[in-house]
């Protein structure tokens, strides 16, 4: 075994124990935890796949803000009546159904079909196309313009997020 | 670093630098301004009107951008998407003037710069929308259209509904284009390429095909569907356009209806095409069967939209379920998968565009007035406000598709399209659902002409803006219903897209 | 194959591990005696009332979602910083235009004042102020 192995059990293991733990602990804080020790572990997997930009930006965003955002809603919102979700009739089997479809279009993803191997040649290319300087020589020859409309896309968001917020203020 | 053919490509996205520049202006203005707000609709004007020249300009362009190493750039100039710009320009002009009107929005007074701000965000999207080639761009256009529509449907403070019409729409719309994004993945996933030209030459290859491919391209479908409220992805329309301020339930009815099936149209056409043949039928390639697809998903939007129309007993609600039937046509168009459908789309959103604007502008002006957008309210309004009821009616019958209106030449070039693709049972069914739209809109009129009001009400004038905004409204409706040729040469002229 | 991210990742894997060893040698090797009074929340040595459950402003939100936007953006930002001196003025200018749209959001923000908190209102009396300093002076020295 490889370190490599090692260390892709090690994330893969952490990364499944807590998504298990976060659904079904009942204090929503605590599951909130467990998300974030899942993004870092999520992370963790990225670099093992030399896609460091993204393990990045999973820690600084989705570690990092997103959950600061989870955690203020949990405190704006009260959450403690929020139990009862589990009485509503089917909500399991539903639940269960659609985990089981998703299941079911990830093996048959990875399982039965590799036509990605017989048309992208380049496959060591796209490995070594993860760091950060590679992802910034793109973005500044051949996505300036979805980079630059993302720009105006967040400053949407932000004048939006405004918007919706103080509605709730006044 | 090679930088010169990314300046040569900046000549293709004029428009959207000006757009770009508005949205800066705008901020900055109301930033600088504070309380004085007067001058954001005339920038906003004029802003519009600097690039529509650019975008006239385009019409004779047939050209993509490069990227620095001379690669297929992601951004098409071209006479199909010129015209749908402009299409989106003329309605977002006549927005901005609904706007100066519109009770609702003069209420939120302080807000302004946000509004029109958020407009410009919608527009530029909207643009991007129209003329890219690449999903990564395509995808982040739907996003900057949609959040700003998001926030603009709950704009106005102090209602209920409208909060509810917000939230609906956030979150349709982030479900959806989660699910177009997860189609765009495997699309990656299986060429390595997003943009549509490569893409196109990738599924030249014999090795394409199955459930994977075929699932991805109804993901992605999915996420236009929801923009252009197609069957089973319209489940938001008659919430959010009940509840946003009409201006931006009228706007998302035109610009965004709009440029969804500009995207629709380019993405097809231009990632599974084959050949074009003599007589203008697009030959696809054979790894997905879109015209069955578009057929079963435009009769069930038109007969859903039609049919849940004529219990409505509210006017937006009403106008949502008829704007859900007209994607079912327009869809129809596509369906053909020709050059005949596709002008037959293009005038019929030309023309859709004017009907579908201004008997959401008579709504708007008469919930001004009556202060309700229920038909029940709407008896006697035939006496009481002589010339609105005109024009709504005018309108309504437009929709339908009754000579000697605009309407009815929208309808023909669609129906001769279908009769000449030899789709004649389909045509059957687009003809059964105009009947029966027939019987809602004339619900409308009935209540207004026929019923006797419950208590007399006063004559009520309309403002001269209002007139006036309601005869350039009018004009085209008998214009275009009398004397299209213009009209039907500038869509013949405006079939061309980059490549085929 | 590991990059330099991974020697980094190693170094961050043996930092958790050691808290993480720290904490569990700990607990097993300390005396575990609980009674109700030691596992009562502390709270400055009172007796907790009501639930820890509180109704935060919604300002905090508002903070955390002009936090988040502005998280994407640097990290969009992070290629820029890498490899904008490759490109000249040209790559230069497309960062430029990213920050100055960044800086548009925060002007407007700073602007429509959303940047300041609600402060509970003073009573009037402890603000005003009802005699200068001349004043005082001139009492204590009468006095």
């Amino acid at each position: 075994m490889t370190l490599e192995t090692i260390l892709f059990i090690l994330f893969a293991g952490i990364a499944a124990t807590t998504s298990v733990l976060m659904i079904t602990r009942s204090n929503i804080v605590i599951a909130a935890l467990f998300l974030i020790l899942n993004f870092g572990a999520l992370a963790g997997l990225y670099l093992l796949l030399n896609a460091q930009f993204l393990a990045v930006t999973q820690v600084i965003v989705y570690a990092g803000a997103i959950m600061v955002l989870f955690l203020f809603v949990i405190m704006l919102l009260k959450p403690e009546h929020e139990r009862s979700i589990y009485k509503i009739p089917g909500m399991k089997i539903f639940a269960f159904a659609i985990a089981f479809l998703v299941f079911v279009q990830l093996a048959y993803l990875i399982l039965f079909s590799s036509s990605s191997e017989k048309v992208s040649p380049d496959v060591q290319a796209s490995i070594n196309a993860g760091t950060i300087e590679t992802i910034g020589r793109e973005l500044f020859t051949n996505y300036i313009l979805p980079f630059e409309a993302a720009g105006f896309l967040l400053l949407a968001a932000t004048i939006g997020a405004l918007i919706l917020a103080k509605k709730k203020i006044e | 670093m090679n930088f010169q053919s990314l300046i040569n490509s900046l000549q293709y996205i004029k428009p959207e630098i000006v757009i770009a520049v508005v949205i800066v202006l705008v901020v900055t203005t109301d930033l600088i301004m504070g309380k004085n707000k007067s001058l954001l609709p005339w920038i906003s004007i004029a802003g519009l009107i600097v690039a529509s020249f650019f975008v006239i300009e385009q019409f004779s362009f047939k050209a993509v951008s490069s990227n620095a190493n001379g690669s297929i750039g992601m951004i098409t100039a071209d006479p199909f998407g010129a015209f749908f710009k402009i299409i989106v320009i003329v309605s977002s002009i006549i927005i901005v003037f609904f706007s100066l009107s519109s009770n609702e929005i003069k209420e939120a007074f302080e807000r302004h710069g946000e509004y029109y701000t958020l407009i410009f965000g919608m527009i530029l999207g909207m643009f991007f929308m129209i003329s890219s080639a690449d999903l990564i761009l395509i995808y982040l256009s739907i996003e900057l259209l949609s959040l700003s529509s998001y926030i603009l449907a709950g704009f106005t403070k102090h209602s209920l509904r409208n909060s509810e019409a917000s939230l609906k729409y956030i979150i349709y719309g982030g479900a959806s284009s989660g699910i177009m994004l997860f189609g765009i993945s495997i699309i990656y996933g299986l060429t390595g390429t997003t943009n549509l030209y490569l893409l196109n030459s990738f599924f030249h290859l014999p090795q394409f095909g199955g459930f994977i491919f075929w699932l991805a391209c109804i993901l992605i479908f999915a996420g236009i569907g929801f923009k252009i409220s197609a069957a089973p992805f319209h489940f938001w329309t008659p919430d959010v356009y009940e509840g946003a301020p009409i201006t931006i339930t009228a706007y998302l009815s035109i610009a965004s209806k709009a440029a969804g099936f500009a995207l629709l149209i380019r993405f097809i056409k231009v990632t599974f095409i084959d050949s074009v043949d003599a007589s203008g039928y697009w030959q696809l390639l054979n790894l997905i069967d879109w015209k069955s697809f578009l057929i079963l998903i435009s009769i069930l939007t038109m007969t859903l939209g039609n049919f849940a129309a004529l219990w409505q007993s509210n006017m937006k609600r009403l106008l949502a379920y008829s704007s859900i039937a007209h994607a079912g046509y327009l869809l129809l168009g596509l369906a053909v998968l020709s050059d005949q459908g596709l002008i037959a789309i293009l005038i019929y959103f030309a023309i859709y565009a004017f009907m579908n604007l201004g008997a959401f502008f008579v709504v708007m002006i008469i919930a001004n007035k009556i202060g309700s957008e229920e038909i029940d309210d709407y008896k006697g309004l035939g006496y009481s406000m002589p010339f609105l009821s005109f024009s709504i009616a005018v309108f309504l019958i437009s929709l339908t598709g009754i000579p000697p209106t605009a309407g009815f030449i929208a309808k023909l070039y669609l129906f001769i399209a279908l009769v000449d693709a030899k789709m004649i049972a389909v045509a059957v069914i687009a003809l059964l659902n105009t009947v029966v739209s027939l019987y809602y809109y004339i619900k409308v009129l009935k209540n207004m002409y026929l019923v006797r009001p419950e208590k007399e009400m006063p004559a009520v004038l309309v403002s001269p803006a209002a007139f006036a905004m309601l005869i350039v409204l009018l004009v085209p409706i008998f214009l275009f219903g009398i004397y299209f040729t213009p009209l039907v040469n500038l869509a013949k002229s405006s079939i061309g897209l980059m490549g085929f | 194959m590991l990059t330099e991210f991974g020697k980094i990742f190693i170094f961050m894997l043996t930092a958790i591990l050691f808290t993480v060893v720290a904490i569990f040698v700990a607990r097993l090797i300390r005396p575990a005696r609980p009674t109700h009074e030691k596992l009562l929340t502390y709270e400055c040595g009172e007796d907790t009332i009501g639930s820890p459950w509180v109704k935060f402003n919604i300002r905090f939100y508002v903070v955390a979602l002009i936090f988040l936007i502005f998280d994407v953006e640097v990290v969009l930002l992070i290629p820029w910083a890498l490899v904008y001196q490759q490109f000249g003025v040209g790559g230069f200018l497309v960062g430029f235009i990213f920050l100055f749209l960044l800086g548009l959001g925060m002007a407007y923000e700073w602007r429509k004042g959303d940047l300041e908190w609600i402060r509970p209102e003073l009573k009037h009396s402890v603000l005003k102020k009802t005699k200068t300093e001349k004043q005082i002076l001139k009492e204590e020295t009468v006095a």
